[in-house]
């Protein structure tokens, strides 16, 4: 799997590449900001590219702009951001303007200290899937229309969390020690209760999530 | 057409009325002609006293007396509902008469005023006069007898020559019947443009424009009023240039007009009061320049006046100078205290980011050292001890992450540079616990230093309620209101915040530094209203 990085810390940046290629991933470019990153990533056409939200050099919301950007020149590459803070909004403007296609990841940089829930994740995005921070979906929970989740049992809410981060079902079942049938029988449940929309893939089924919590 | 058409006017009623109208502009004018006459004068020669301003408004009161009750005389005659709109109104002193020279109303009415004095005055002497030539020639057969009119070697003595004037009379008439309604529909015009209302000046903007309007149709009445005076001299024999006397007295009217225009748009407001003053004063002397000029000259007497009114202008500029210089001193005085204040919070908040820095992440750093030295001892003899110890410092790494965070946050949060102050208190409502509601209403962001200002005068207020007051619910809103951006945080605790507290101070501080003000209402009981109001010069 071919991987991209643009980090303007070095520090980081080799930490991740090292972390990466240990994982038997390819990293075929680092590069340490926007215009570099959408350069490599045209280049290469790797699987992946893992991308600072801030980077030089205003060191505001580069890196995400450039990552929306490559989604419409290299749409077969996906995309990783990752930020020293995350803000639900920004996974909102990601996930809305990366479109139902999937292949979008946001993540907190403290997350590479688990090297390998990381790698899982990186794998996710790679192939397709959704993988949002904990954190985005924490914050989202606890908003002001969070209340009307209380209709869910704890172990239900327990798999609304890990299905907003973007899980699969597998991932899900695995992470709750359940089996994969009690997973779906609660996943049934969870979008009866919330009368959402039936979901062919786990990105579509992050949407729908993200959007029913987004409402207010 | 029938064949009574041409006469029809002669046996309507509304010819008559218009008749009426047309015959009062006689009267009317001889009042205007005083009116302005007298009081230009005394304006002009009281404008450097404060007695200027009760005459101006005085002079406003009458000029809109006689506007209104030709108004209505028009209403009752010519049937036009002009319903003359409102003046407008200065506050102050000074204020009050500069609001009379830039009172678009009042300018639409003088110069109606104007118009029915002269063009007025004209039509009703021209139909008057053609009336009488009509009736006598139509009577003329009765009092050709006793005084026959000679028109060249034309006698009109006998009965039969006296007869053949009466159908000239007759045609007369039906012209002047029809020159009566011509004339009152020019009037009502006149009367619907100049004394009618407009539309509600909404923005200033609007406000502006019809105010130079009213300049542009005071220099078009002037003007207009000279070339008839003008004409009226040329075709009268064009001997002494007597339409100067009408020249000069509304060239100075204009002048004052367009100074005041001028001076209260293009300059500050302080600069104000002294340029009206001085360009009154020059436009006066000017006057008076012209009029030495075309009268005997000689003794060059404006001289005195320029001493005077020139020493009134100087007394002025020094009082203003020095209370500038006063207002300077003040403002000198504010800037010393507020910048102290700010930088004194400044190193109140370094120590407080130092302190966090050396309790939090440092100490974390030690304590996660200790561990991985001690993993280190461990490897050999305690595999599985040191995976312990290994896993105890990295959650120590995760801990420490999420305090700089936090702390990275409190010192400035990166959603409100990247999105700004609307983002950055949605993010902070969705933190907070408390039931909040966030209302931005701004078209641009504001400045970065008072836009930070903003956010964290909100993001202490939201603090300091959901530690202290027992608020259920915060209500934020952001919103720009001339010049200044206004942040207000409503709770419904239990109030007595003390306004005197280290966080609002610290607030009112920050704010005061950006030469805002801050206001705590937060009488015990609740509820608390905190308001800052930042100055953003766009």
């Amino acid at each position: 799997m071919r991987i991209v990085i643009a980090e303007d810390l070095a520090l980081l940046r080799d930490g991740l590449a090292r972390l990466l290629r240990d994982n038997d991933f390819d990293v075929v470019a680092e590069v340490a900001d926007a215009d570099a990153l959408v350069h490599a990533v045209l280049r290469e056409r790797p699987d992946l590219a893992i991308v600072d939200i801030r980077l030089p050099p205003t060191f505001r919301d580069e890196g995400l702009r450039a990552a929306l950007e490559l989604r419409g020149s290299a749409p077969e590459t996906a995309i990783l951001v990752l930020s020293q803070y995350v803000e639900h909004t920004y996974a909102a403007e990601l996930l809305a303007q990366a479109g139902s296609s999937g292949g979008v990841g946001y993540l907190l940089k403290d997350r590479v200290l688990d090297a390998a829930d990381f790698v899982e994740a990186v794998r996710r995005v790679a192939d397709g899937g959704t993988a949002l921070d904990p954190e985005v979906v924490s914050q989202l929970l606890g908003n002001r229309g969070s209340h009307r989740l209380d209709v869910l049992t704890p172990r239900e809410l327990e798999v609304l969390t890990l299905m907003a981060e973007g899980r699969s079902n597998a991932g899900i079942a695995e992470s709750l020690v359940l089996t994969v049938g009690a997973v779906e029988k609660h996943i049934a449940s969870i979008f009866q209760k919330l009368q959402l929309p039936p979901s062919d893939t786990d990105h579509r089924r992050v949407l729908a999530v993200l959007a029913y919590l987004q409402e207010r | 057409m029938s064949l009574t058409s041409p006469i029809r006017p002669l046996y309507q009623a509304q010819t008559y009325r218009n008749l009426l109208f047309l015959a009062a502009g006689i009267p009317i004018a001889a009042v205007v002609l005083g009116l302005v006459i007298a009081g230009w004068t005394s304006i002009a020669v009281l404008a450097i006293t404060p007695l200027v301003v009760p005459l101006l408004l005085g002079y406003r009161a009458l000029v809109g007396l006689l506007a209104r009750g030709d108004a209505k005389l028009a209403r009752s005659l010519l049937g036009v509902r002009p319903d003359p709109p409102a003046w407008s109104e200065g506050r102050g002193f000074w204020g009050r008469a500069k609001a009379v020279v830039l009172d678009p109303t009042f300018w639409r009415q003088q110069g109606y005023l104007l118009l029915r004095m002269t063009l007025g005055f004209a039509f009703a002497v021209g139909e008057l006069a053609l009336i009488a030539a009509a009736v006598s020639a139509v009577t003329l057969p009765i009092w050709y007898r006793w005084s026959a009119p000679e028109y060249g070697s034309w006698h009109a003595d006998t009965l039969g020559r006296a007869l053949m004037h009466v159908p000239v009379g007759a045609a007369g008439l039906i012209v002047a019947a029809w020159l009566a309604r011509i004339l009152g529909s020019f009037s009502a015009w006149q009367v619907r443009s100049l004394l009618g209302p407009r539309p509600a000046p909404a923005t200033v903007d609007q406000q502006r424009r019809y105010r130079r309007r009213a300049l542009w149709i005071d220099g078009c009445t002037a003007l207009g009023l000279v070339v008839l005076t003008t004409l009226v001299w040329a075709v009268t024999g064009a001997g002494y240039y007597w339409p100067q006397w009408v020249l000069l007295p509304l060239a100075l009217l204009f002048a004052i007009h367009a100074i005041v225009e001028l001076v209260t748009t293009r300059l500050a407001r302080r600069d104000q009061a002294l340029a009206i003053h001085g360009g009154v004063v020059a436009a006066l002397f000017l006057f008076l320049v012209a009029v030495w000029a075309v009268t005997a000259r000689g003794y060059f007497w404006p001289a005195w006046t320029l001493l005077g009114l020139g020493s009134a202008v100087l007394l002025h500029w020094l009082i203003t100078r020095n209370r500038r210089r006063d207002r300077l001193s003040r403002r000198v005085e504010t800037l010393e205290t507020s910048r102290l204040g700010a930088v004194e919070g400044q190193d109140a908040e370094l120590r407080r980011i130092e302190r966090d820095l050396h309790d939090g992440a440092q100490a974390r750093l030690v304590a996660l050292g200790m561990s991985l030295g001690m993993a280190e001892q461990k490897f050999e003899s305690d595999p599985e001890g040191a995976q312990q110890l290994v896993a105890e410092a990295r959650a120590g790494v995760a801990e420490a992450l999420k305090e700089m965070r936090d702390l990275a946050r409190g010192i400035y949060p990166p959603v409100l540079a990247d999105r700004g102050i609307g983002a950055a208190l949605e993010t902070l409502a969705d933190r907070s616990p408390l039931t909040t509601t966030v209302s931005v209403d701004l078209l641009e962001r504001p400045p970065a230093p008072v836009e930070t200002a903003a956010y964290f005068v909100a993001a202490e207020a939201m603090a300091n309620a959901a530690k202290h007051s027992g608020a259920g619910r915060i209500d934020i809103s952001v919103g720009r209101n001339d010049g200044m951006l206004e942040v207000e945080i409503h709770d419904d605790g239990s109030g007595g915040a003390d306004a005197a507290g280290s966080g609002l101070a610290g607030l009112r501080r920050r704010v005061e530094a950006l030469d805002g003000t801050l206001t705590v209402q937060s009488p015990a009981g609740g509820p608390t209203t905190i308001r800052a109001e930042l100055p953003c010069a766009s």
